[in-house]
């Protein structure tokens, strides 16, 4: 099995297993194509979908022997071929894009220029990212032109990386506007929830300990410290309440990949054809 | 090689004892067995925010979220071919915003055979199925502006969502759109909750399906993992029971036990 999947020795044997691959998919999923109608694509999907579901299940739970059993070591192999088969539909994505963009642009419509605006950045990211993938390195550096791996930095570094910071940052405001409204006591619900997210946010800070901190710490009535009252509502009320819901998940989960590995979903998910 | 975790003995029969009382319950539905599904909000809102949309002459948005193909994602598409049914017997437009480009062919093909389905192929647009980016924030901003763009009326999010959720559907508020979303995460829900006209939380999501379709596989599916969710939480009274009862002893049968258990897996 290693040399199954093992690098190819050569570069010019990589280069024939590429085109081998390549050309041997194409015809497959030509053929698929062809030859199934709506039918045996669900009869297809239904099978691969039930030997994959057996493979990773029988993996996890049939018995190990040194932390391993027979199916352990293709764990990995199998994980690479499912990254490669969804890596091929990056394309797809980009091709939607151009697509959608492409249209806009050459029929100007509204906010085209926005449009031209990713075929340039997607074109400069493309080109300066694999240039600068592809620079030579080694002792002494070899000579490369000065602005190689230079245009690369600004775009990645000085454009996209603090233009994602800077869409984070926007939260601080998201989360301060959300939260005004979810505190307005209109309810008893809210109400409720504004005095608790109170005494939670009171307890995590220094004032919220120095307003309490009156009560002595032997008192009986030290549970009423804010910083021990602010932990008792997140450790008691709010951690039972929330694995309950991540009990009902994993249960909803495996009812749900039951149901996609047995194909019970099939009538609903793909759905019928008239 | 990296080894993976594998399961001890408990794990394998807990696993089996589901699974069979789950497979069981479908099995007793699809005999006709009449089976009670209680009334879920956010989901019964679905048709009213797609009629709401018909009414405006907008379209309607869907985000399935950032995961890629997986147990999420796909109940999210189940859910997406629901929406887009309705849609299209109401000829209302519906987007689709796609993060992860594997569930990009996928969101197609739910979307192509739910309108034959709904017999209306000929409404069917491909680019309405949108690969945005498979950047979280550049997903964030691009929808955004899709919702702005389009001026959207609805916009439903179901998926696995993460930082951006609130950036969605703070702009969706702004946007004026009615907005029902639906997570798994429970870190997510707060924020949905505090955004959206309507949530589905925790496991109503994985009931999505069967409570929308009434199907009765998959009726008999929820019913099930009711059972299972009942008598995980008997299992945890005892637990709390013994805990509380025997102390010591019963922290020491514990420790015993799984020591056992983890032989077991061996």
């Amino acid at each position: 099995m290693s040399r199954l999947f093992a690098p190819a020795p050569t570069p010019r044997l990589l280069a024939a297993y590429l085109v081998i691959g390549l050309v041997g998919s194409v015809i497959l999923i030509y053929l698929l194509h062809r030859g199934l109608g709506p039918r045996g694509r669900r009869w297809l999907i239904a099978v691969v979908t039930f030997v994959a579901g057996l493979f990773y299940g029988l993996e996890f739970y049939y018995p190990v022997h040194n932390r391993k059993n027979f199916l352990t070591d293709w764990i990995e192999p199998v994980s690479v071929m499912i990254a490669v088969i969804g890596a091929f539909t990056v394309g797809l994505g980009i091709y939607s894009l151009c697509q959608v963009h492409g249209r806009n642009v050459a029929r100007r419509r509204p906010g085209w220029p926005n449009s031209l605006a990713f075929f340039v950045a997607f074109l400069a990211m493309l080109v300066f990212g694999l240039w600068s993938h592809y620079t030579p390195v080694g002792e002494p550096a070899p000579k490369v032109l000065p602005w190689q791996n230079g245009v690369y930095e600004v775009l990645f570094n000085g454009l996209f990386a603090p233009l994602q910071t800077a869409t984070f940052s926007l939260l601080a405001f998201y989360i301060a506007s959300a939260a005004y409204r979810a505190f307005r006591m209109r309810t008893a619900e809210a109400a409720l929830m504004m005095i608790a997210a109170f005494i939670v946010m009171l307890g995590q800070v220094p004032v919220g300990a120095w307003i309490t901190s009156g009560i002595p710490l032997t008192s009986p009535w030290a549970f009423f410290r804010l910083e021990t009252l602010g932990e008792w509502i997140l450790n008691w009320l709010n951690m039972p309440a929330q694995r309950g819901i991540v009990f009902g998940i994993a249960v909803g989960a495996l009812a749900m990949s039951l149901r996609v590995w047995l194909s019970l979903e099939r009538g609903t998910f793909f759905s019928e054809q008239r | 090689m990296a080894t993976l975790e594998h399961a001890n003995w408990f794990m394998r029969g807990l696993f089996a004892a589901m699974s069979a009382i789950i497979v069981a319950s479908v099995l007793l539905a699809q005999r006709g067995r009449e089976m009670f599904i209680r009334r879920i909000p956010g989901l019964t809102a679905i048709e009213e925010a797609i009629g709401r949309a018909t009414e405006m002459g907008r379209p309607i948005l869907f985000s399935p979220g950032l995961d890629g193909i997986g147990i999420i994602t796909l109940q999210a598409l189940a859910i997406l071919a629901y929406i887009v049914r309705l849609a299209a017997a109401q000829a209302t437009r519906l987007i689709v915003a796609i993060r992860a480009s594997e569930v990009y062919p996928v969101a197609e093909e739910v979307v192509r055979e739910a309108y034959d389905a709904a017999g209306r192929p000929e409404a069917y647009r491909p680019e309405d199925i949108r690969f945005i980016s498979d950047e979280q924030f550049a997903y964030a901003l691009g929808t955004v502006g899709l919702m702005a763009r389009e001026r959207v009326a609805t916009n439903f999010l179901f998926g696995g969502f993460y930082a951006e959720a609130l950036i969605l559907t703070e702009n969706g508020r702004a946007l004026g759109a009615v907005q029902v979303a639906g997570t798994p995460d429970p870190t997510q829900i707060p924020f949905f909750i505090a955004t959206c006209d309507y949530v589905v939380i925790g496991d109503e999501f994985y009931a999505a399906s069967a409570y929308l379709t009434r199907e009765p596989t998959l009726t008999g599916s929820l019913v099930g993992q009711d059972i299972v969710k009942g008598i995980l939480v008997a299992l945890v009274l005892l637990g709390v029971g013994i805990a509380t009862y025997l102390g010591g002893a019963a922290n020491e049968a514990h420790n015993l036990l799984w020591q056992a258990l983890a032989r077991g897996s061996q």
